[in-house]
């Protein structure tokens, strides 16, 4: 975990609203489903930073999670990510991180599936890096979010889409195409909004399959200390002991078991 | 010989003295926005701090308020955690062991729902090595009163402030709130009732609404605004305590780094709190120290004779 300045070395519009950050950082190890918070500004409006999911680290050798940077995708949901997205190379922005849990490995002999909405795609990037093998399964409003499929083309993934307006890929929700993936054998990684997420943990359950979800809350911190971005979670043994977790610090992801998703 | 006689600088011109205990420099961390003070280790040095102030302690653990519990606002940020905490024994415990050895001091914020509570939470911590202090917060709702809150009547932080104060022999430093018609009160019933020095202040009420959805954005409706948007308020608000008060006073409100601290000393703070900032720089408070060496060597003074140096016209 670590506290610096870093150099914005690119950062590139992919479509509208759409950008690619690149951020020049000697890095700690970085896993995925980690995440950074990152200063925006310097100034006291916007006050607070901004969580970011990792999409993949630059120039990390052989099977080193240490790098000379991150790279990250987001899209301009507001004031933060609107100043972000003016940033130009050589600029600095604050890094704290990395952060969080990250994703569990898949253990031996399990199917992989990761289900995405959305952005929720990019923490989801170095998991696959590193098995080389699995489904995806990738949910968009339409066609023109399909682009954030590029980088996980030729990772050896089997992929498939759907679409809210049946633009690309099948029509619906792409919880539907999880549903006919649930094999005994298989470990879920979703991450996306909410209702995705909540939906894709019922199937799950109700499949007997494992699946963990990395969530998103509105922070302050990032380090487990605001207790701002707190979920109600359930401990799934012994079904009571109901208590409030961090997303930051606990997660961000969670075994989909532990959430209490009526009361989220 | 011919060169004006230069005042020479204290040889630790940081270095204050409040309720008897000396503290190597004026800077201490806000309840709150510090956790345990563990937490903060990989990104700075506690022992750069005068004192760190932990998160409120309570009788028994508590789970807090639903989410969501924060929003940003323009130069701060709306919080209703809930007073979520391990509770006094759990610190006790597992948390307070973290910091041993840390050669600064442990200020522990204490607080209740019943005057029996704080008591209880004081006597615990009483005689527990590593507590310097006890911080009291009255500003929570005192639920068996049906709402009234202890830190905006006079008469019930006095009871509080005086039940503590015989319940244990630390030094007592009241955090008064803000959201008050006339602060110099409650910095009377809290001096009368004993205490050994005043922290000021704490979160403002706010609201935000989502216009949209037309609900509050947070989960409980309101909460506390923090950040530098309230420091002109905070500040003004040590100026008028520190117009009464026969107590050490300790500032905050929005100190993001050395010359908001300077400004609540030369109003009339002994010492200050740097809160919000640690959430956007886990080493803010550390810096804020640095920033006041600074300035104490350029205008040669120590923070002792800056304090309540204000010069009115």
């Amino acid at each position: 975990m670590q506290s610096v300045e870093s150099k914005i070395l690119y950062n590139d519009r992919l479509a509208e609203g759409y950008f690619r950050l690149g951020l020049q950082w000697k890095t700690p190890e970085v896993r995925a489903g980690h995440f950074v918070m990152l200063r925006v500004s310097d100034g006291m409006d916007p006050l607070l930073r901004r969580p970011f999911g990792v999409l993949r680290v630059i120039g990390a050798k052989g099977k080193s999670s240490r790098g000379t940077g991150i790279e990250l995708l987001y899209r301009v949901v507001g004031r933060g990510t609107g100043i972000l997205s003016a940033k130009r190379p050589g600029e600095t922005l604050g890094i704290l991180g990395p952060l969080g849990n990250g994703f569990p490995v898949p253990e031996k002999g399990q199917k992989v599936v990761m289900v995405t909405g959305g952005m929720g795609i990019v923490p989801l990037y170095m998991l696959a890096q590193k098995l080389g093998q699995g489904t995806l399964l990738f949910g968009a409003r339409s066609k023109k979010e399909t682009f954030l499929l590029e980088d996980f083309k030729g990772l050896g993934l089997r992929i498939k889409t759907a679409t809210e307006d049946g633009s690309a890929g099948a029509k619906g929700l792409v919880t539907a195409l999880l549903e006919k993936e649930l094999a005994p054998d298989t470990v879920v990684y979703a991450c996306g909004p909410m209702g995705m997420l909540k939906a894709a943990s019922r199937l799950c359950a109700g499949a007997g399959v494992k699946c963990f979800v990395s969530l998103e809350r509105a922070m302050a911190c990032g380090i487990g200390v605001c207790l701002g971005c707190a979920v109600r979670t359930i401990n799934h043994e012994a079904r009571e002991n109901r208590n409030y977790k961090m997303v930051c610090s606990d997660g961000p992801v969670f075994d989909s078991r532990d959430i209490d998703w009526e009361l989220l | 010989m011919g060169t004006p006689l230069k005042k020479k600088l204290p040889k630790n011109p940081l270095e204050v003295t409040i309720a008897g205990l000396k503290f190597k420099n004026p800077v201490m961390t806000a309840s709150g926005t510090f956790g345990y003070g563990a937490e903060f280790v990989p990104y700075t040095d506690l022992e750069k701090l005068g004192a760190i102030v932990v998160k409120g302690l309570s009788l028994y653990p508590r789970q807090g308020n639903p989410g969501p519990r924060i929003v940003e606002t323009p130069c701060g940020m709306l919080n209703a955690i809930g007073l979520q905490n391990v509770g006094v024994d759990e610190f006790i415990e597992k948390k307070l062991p973290l910091l041993k050895g840390v050669k600064t001091h442990v200020i522990a914020n204490i607080f209740g729902e019943t005057i029996e509570d704080y008591m209880e939470v004081a006597k615990r911590l009483d005689r527990v090595k590593g507590v310097s202090a006890l911080e009291i917060n009255i500003s929570c709702p005192n639920v068996k009163k049906g709402g009234i809150v202890f830190g905006t009547d006079p008469q019930e932080a006095f009871r509080v402030v005086s039940a503590i104060r015989k319940s244990t022999r630390l030094p007592l430093i009241t955090k008064l709130s803000p959201n008050v018609t006339d602060i110099k009160v409650m910095v009377k019933a809290a001096e009368d009732a004993g205490t050994d020095a005043i922290s000021l202040i704490n979160t403002l009420t706010g609201m935000v609404i989502d216009v949209e959805k037309r609900r509050p954005v947070l989960a409980t409706a309101t909460g506390g605004l923090s950040g530098p948007a309230i420091r002109p308020v905070a500040v003004r608000m040590v100026w008028q305590a520190a117009s009464v008060a026969r107590v050490p006073l300790i500032g905050m409100g929005g100190i993001m780094n050395a010359e908001d601290a300077l400004e609540f000393i030369i109003a009339g703070a002994a010492a200050v709190q740097v809160g919000t900032a640690s959430f956007i720089d886990p080493d803010a408070a550390a810096k804020v120290v640095v920033g006041l060496e600074e300035y104490a060597q350029r205008h040669c003074v120590s923070m002792k004779e800056l304090a309540g140096s204000l010069k009115l016209a």
